[in-house]
């Protein structure tokens, strides 16, 4: 039990010293860039396991980041809003979205509710391609402009021409999210999350509008979904219906098992380990999703907890072997 | 990458004459003619071919779904390696197309043995397993498609040519004969379903798995023979599907979506229901797709499925 | 306390399942003093006062039995939402009540050994004390316990017994279903009998043991089947 608090208070005190300094060792943009990703890819799969957390897998994701990212870019582009009043309004937009569909769709038991977000995904794709005076159609929106300067004399210069200023605001958003994913999930907020998943007939007779509560879980999912987007398409400055596509709903959802559910750890550690894979498989990246696959298979046949719970795993092998001996 | 539109675009381009072709793969913009009986009539044919593809797709769907109890998600690359294979027997080994159909549904049909029996098989009661065993058959199956026969559009010459004239449309031989094979094919099915023990097995499996258990039925057995069938079943839309419109690695997400589509609109669990949807669906695409845009006929589909599922979830002739 | 018995198929969980929205009735009406909440939510109908237990063994099976507990003491001890996420102080209090609250309860029952158990893994007897527990903790002013004793050997039923006698004691009303005659005719004072759906005796324990109804609804009339 210490190990692991030791462990904890190491991760919650260093690594955030040492993320804060990064930029001063390492400026190489293409480094800086699969940081940023990783950031966004924590956020996201992070956002979707609190929606797993109240027994509902969704695959709508996808279409919530692209929700954030139209609404983000149209915002600015359009009606001349600053990227700071545009991105939470973005996030709030896909909430208000889910939300509206969430009502109907969290009665959908298991299997029929995944089926019905993903079509909700393909939906808003679709629905992307074809408003083209809003949204430019199948080739997107190009040259969407940087966040707005942040400029505090003596103090602060992000003018986000360089990656660098992307980065720190990629930190902050994942350093916010993760606040208040944890502090939700740690009151008895989250404790009602659970008894949900574990059993919503029981909860129910307690008094928990498990409904209502699976739509919280969904709605405030969708929200750092949205946010996501929003920064995703001014960081990257172009995006189109396609990269938004349920493809990416997979991925976030493969981020999130491969790293574990059980854990608030485990979508973290997913999302780096397999942002990262891409950029191992350089050599040979027409056989990329091959390792995907093979590391899939490896976590469902043995490994369920993913890979934050590895070391559990790993000394209960090592204690059988040993008990033996 | 899931190109969605990939069979509604080639679609779109084919569904008669005068219509300017966009090379670019994620354009799918055609001037659409309106009104001539004759478009209409080629329309309506192209939407019943469509509409026994997927029909074919989704009866193989449905089959797996309920005997092997578990949502094929990589059934859309089962069809499109059964289209490979055809590609590959009738290109490459320049063997007789229907020759190589036949293989292709038969080579098909015993790789989803071996998936059944190593891949979905362990997570039969285990959704959240079930669903990442078939992602990463996705993965593998895409990439070694990908690996072996490379991205670039591959094509089948047709086994016949010639089309048939009739008010004025020219119908191609092609597709009344993709029709009639699926037909067959579907028939085919039904008998051995209703006429053979095998057959009535996978029905008793279907209805209570642990109930056929006991009686003495070798569920496993009877689970791969279903998986066979289904593979099959894919292969041969798939197979069909490629003397019409291009082979591409990544055609398989669009046969998926349309393959759970139907079985959501015409109701889990009933066959009729599935040919009723399939062709409903295919004619929508048919009709709206060369009049609107590809993403037009999607959204509407889309809506009403969506609706379906939260309002009326047996759908059309379902039982559930 | 009131007693609902009959043999398998009557209806008992049927009643349990309209009484507390788990079903809506098609005809007629449910009253709880007086006011109608026929058609209510269960969660809504809990939060009136009446919680139900489950006749399959119905617990959150990856929670400790101490977090079983503490689930269902949520009902009585309310917690604003962003009071809760910020941690405040106030709602700190609250969950340290509430942990009390929760151990006494379990030191009541006697599952105080085995508090961090999974409740998956406690053997059958203990997981139905522990649903009786669990429903206790809500502190429901109506208790509905549906077939609180079954699959317990004598020595759980005791045990459970004496809890729910205990809970009546404490001035919750109990409606219990149960198979187990000897345990119904001790706790309740008023018995209902169910067969096929309808209401066929209600009284005494001593009146319904007499009914010749009642016997011939689990004994059969001894004529033979032609």
């Amino acid at each position: 039990m210490s190990k692991r608090k030791l462990i904890k208070r190491f991760s919650y005190k260093v690594i955030p010293f040492i993320l804060l300094f990064v930029p001063l060792f390492i400026t190489q943009a293409y480094v800086l860039h699969l940081l940023i990703m990783i950031a966004i890819n924590v956020v996201l799969a992070s956002s979707l396991r609190f929606v797993a957390i109240s027994g509902q897998f969704s695959l709508v994701h996808a279409g919530m980041v692209s929700i954030g990212a139209y609404t983000s870019t149209l915002l600015v582009m359009k009606l001349g809003l600053s990227f700071w009043a545009a991105l939470p309004l973005a996030g709030l937009l896909a909430m208000i979205i889910a939300l509206l569909v969430g009502y109907p769709f969290v009665r959908l038991k298991g299997i029929y509710f995944t089926m019905v977000t993903l079509f909700l995904t393909e939906f808003i794709r679709l629905t992307a391609e074809q408003w083209r005076s809003l949204t430019g159609g199948v080739s997107g929106i190009i040259a969407i402009p940087r966040p707005n300067a942040v400029i505090i004399p003596g103090l602060l210069n992000a003018s986000f021409a360089s990656k660098t200023d992307f980065y720190y605001l990629a930190l902050i958003m994942v350093a916010v999210t993760l606040w208040v994913l944890y502090a939700i999930e740690s009151s008895r907020i989250g404790m009602t999350f659970l008894s949900i998943q574990q059993s919503d007939s029981l909860a129910e007779s307690l008094g928990v509008n498990s409904s209502g509560f699976r739509v919280l879980a969904f709605s405030l999912g969708c929200f750092f979904a949205g946010i996501a987007g929003a920064f995703y398409s001014h960081y990257l400055s172009a995006i189109t219906p396609a990269s938004f596509g349920f493809l990416l709903s997979i991925y976030v959802f493969i981020y999130m098992v491969v790293g574990g559910m059980q854990r608030f750890s485990g979508p973290i550690i997913g999302a780096c380990v397999l942002t990262l894979i891409p950029e191992f498989a350089r050599g040979f990246k027409e056989y990329e999703p091959f390792v995907f696959a093979a590391i899939l298979l490896l976590v469902i046949f043995f490994l369920r907890g993913g890979l934050v719970s590895l070391p559990q795993s790993l000394s209960y092998y090592i204690k059988k072997r040993w008990s033996h001996a | 990458m899931y190109e969605y539109g990939h069979f509604q675009f080639a679609f779109a381009v084919q569904a008669g004459n005068g219509f300017r072709q966009k090379e670019t793969r994620c354009c799918f913009l055609v001037i659409a003619q309106i009104g001539k009986a004759s478009m209409l009539v080629q329309n309506l044919l192209n939407g019943l071919m469509s509409g026994w593809i997927y029909i074919l797709v989704a009866l193989g769907l449905t089959l797996v779904l309920s005997i092997v109890g578990i949502v094929q998600f990589a059934h859309g690359e089962v069809y499109m390696v059964g289209a490979y294979i055809v590609y590959y027997f009738c290109v490459s080994a320049g063997l007789n197309f229907f020759l190589s159909l036949l293989i292709s549904i038969l080579c098909t049909g015993l790789l989803g043995i071996i998936l059944e029996r190593f891949f979905l098989r362990p997570f039969r009661d285990d959704m959240e397993g079930a669903i990442i065993t078939t992602i990463a058959l996705i993965l593998i199956l895409q990439t070694a498609v990908v690996a072996t026969a490379g991205v670039s559009y591959k094509d089948v010459p047709s086994p016949i040519q010639g089309v048939l004239t009739l008010l004025g449309a020219r119908l191609s031989w092609e597709r009344l004969i993709t029709i009639l094979i699926s037909i067959a094919l579907v028939s085919g099915l039904l008998i051995f379903i209703n006429k053979t023990r095998i057959g009535q097995a996978m029905i008793a499996v279907s209805e209570d798995r642990s109930a056929a258990a006991l009686m003495g039925l070798n569920v496993n057995r009877v689970s791969s023979v279903a998986m066979f069938l289904g593979c099959a079943l894919a292969a041969a839309a798939g197979g069909l599907t490629g003397t019409i419109f291009v082979l591409t690695p990544f055609m398989g997400g669009f046969a998926l979506m349309k393959g759970i589509e139907v079985i959501i609109l015409g109701g889990l669990g009933s066959i009729s229901g599935t040919i009723i949807g399939g062709l409903i669906l295919g004619l929508v695409d048919g009709l709206v797709t060369p009049l609107l845009s590809v993403q037009i006929a999607g959204i509407i589909e889309l809506t009403v499925i969506i609706l379906i599922l939260l309002f009326r979830p047996q759908g059309l002739l379902g039982h559930e | 306390m009131v007693g609902l018995i009959g043999p398998n198929g009557a209806g008992k969980t049927t009643v349990f399942n309209l009484l507390t929205g788990f079903l809506r009735p098609t005809r007629g009406r449910v009253l709880l003093d007086g006011k109608d909440i026929t058609s209510q939510k269960p969660h809504s109908i809990a939060k009136k006062g009446i919680v139900r237990t489950f006749q399959a063994t119905n617990l959150f099976s990856n929670f400790s039995v101490l977090q079983n507990i503490i689930a269902a003491c949520y009902l009585k001890s309310k917690v604003n939402f962003w009071e809760a996420m910020l941690h405040t102080p106030s709602s700190c209090k609250k969950e340290e009540d509430v942990l009390n609250r929760a151990l006494e309860i379990m030191r009541f029952v006697g599952l105080d050994a085995v508090k961090d158990q999974p409740a998956r893994s406690l053997p059958h007897g203990y997981k139905r004390i522990l649903g009786i527990a669990v429903s206790m903790a809500a502190d429901p002013q109506l208790l509905l316990l549906d077939e609180p004793l079954s699959g317990m050997n004598a020595e759980e039923a005791n045990t459970a017994v004496a809890l729910i006698r205990r809970i009546w004691e404490q001035g919750t009303t109990v409606l219990l279903i149960e198979h187990n005659m000897r345990a119904a005719m001790n706790l309740c004072q008023r018995i209902i009998v169910l067969e096929m759906g309808s209401k066929i005796a209600e009284g005494s324990p001593e009146e319904v043991r007499a009914n010749k109804e009642v016997i011939q609804a689990y004994l059969g009339t001894g004529k033979r089947a032609t």
